[in-house]
């Protein structure tokens, strides 16, 4: 067994035993993505958005949520896969990840789900794009859905985002 | 400002509002017939559609004018709608001139430092620090 795959089967076992492990799903550009359920608190249609001045392009904007200000989190930008359209519409799942809570917009927004833990599959050896952040991959009825370790993706972007003050726009 | 209130001008850059606290503003005027070096057009507000307005800010030790398309007006809003920005917005903004956002009929409007605006701005360049 590789080295991912070892780490992934571990990582899955420290959660509760059972025979499925439960995911909350999105589609962003076309694609399904999921990652740990626990993660989520809330699933809130975007208020007007504020876009920030001198923010990186995948801070999409703060709205407001019961008076707290929610900064917005676009993947996809983050990831280089294109931008996922903003429309009164648009749905995002608020996630606390480390110390940080942000929400993740999405084209639309499956769920909770399901896998077998007999059918999680580690992700694919590419270091690119949204691939870099996968954990897994499975097959549910819907098809194909990635599995992404989403904290570090956040960890990633506070990282890639330049230290405040340390530059102007 | 007092404890329960703060005092904000709101104006526009571009199709942006921005509000910023009054007490940091000298003055407000046209910017018409000013020396091109005394104004500051492009900052992390981004560029005027128009030189319409100058709000003239004390930063740096002299006197700095940030043109803007417009000054929408004076308000008086609750201390508490003056909110710092969320953790991983401040982690990530480039500019430390986003002091957090004001609640304007709940919705977020960025609320900025002009002094640390306009400071950032010169020491990019765009205008000789004194």
């Amino acid at each position: 067994m590789s080295d991912k795959k070892a780490a992934f089967g571990q990582r899955l076992d420290a959660g509760p035993r059972g025979q499925e492990a439960w995911f909350f799903s999105l589609r962003i550009l076309g694609g399904r993505y999921a990652f740990e359920a626990a993660l989520v608190t809330e699933v809130v249609r975007l208020g007007p958005l504020t876009r920030l001045p001198s923010a990186p392009p995948f801070l999409t904007g703060v709205f407001t949520h019961r008076g707290e200000v929610m900064p917005v989190l676009d993947i996809a930008q983050l990831t280089g896969q294109g931008t996922v359209p903003v429309r009164p519409s648009t749905r995002a799942a608020i996630v606390h990840c480390g110390p940080w809570k942000v929400a993740v917009v999405s084209d639309g927004v499956e769920g909770l789900i399901a896998i077998p833990r007999r059918a999680l599959e580690p992700a694919p050896a590419e270091a690119s794009g949204m691939a870099e952040f996968l954990s897994g991959v499975a097959q549910d009825p819907l098809g194909a859905v990635a599995i992404l370790d989403l904290p570090r993706l956040v960890e990633a972007a506070r990282a890639r985002a330049v230290p405040a003050g340390s530059a102007a726009a | 400002m007092s404890d329960a209130s703060a005092e904000i001008l709101l104006f526009q850059v571009g199709v942006n509002v921005f509000a910023a606290p009054v007490r940091d503003v000298v003055r407000i005027g046209t910017v018409r017939g000013r020396a091109a070096e005394e104004l500051v057009t492009d900052s992390a507000l981004g560029r005027p559609f128009s030189r319409a307005r100058g709000i003239v800010v004390a930063a740096s030790g002299a006197e700095r004018t940030l043109v803007v398309d417009q000054v929408v007006g004076f308000r008086t809003v609750p201390f508490v709608d003056v909110q710092p920005l969320p953790a991983f917005a401040a982690v990530c903004i480039r500019s430390g001139a986003l002091a957090g956002v004001v609640l304007l009929d709940e919705v977020p409007t960025p609320f900025i430092d002009l002094p640390v605006l306009l400071s950032e701005r010169a020491a990019l360049g765009n205008l000789a620090p004194p």
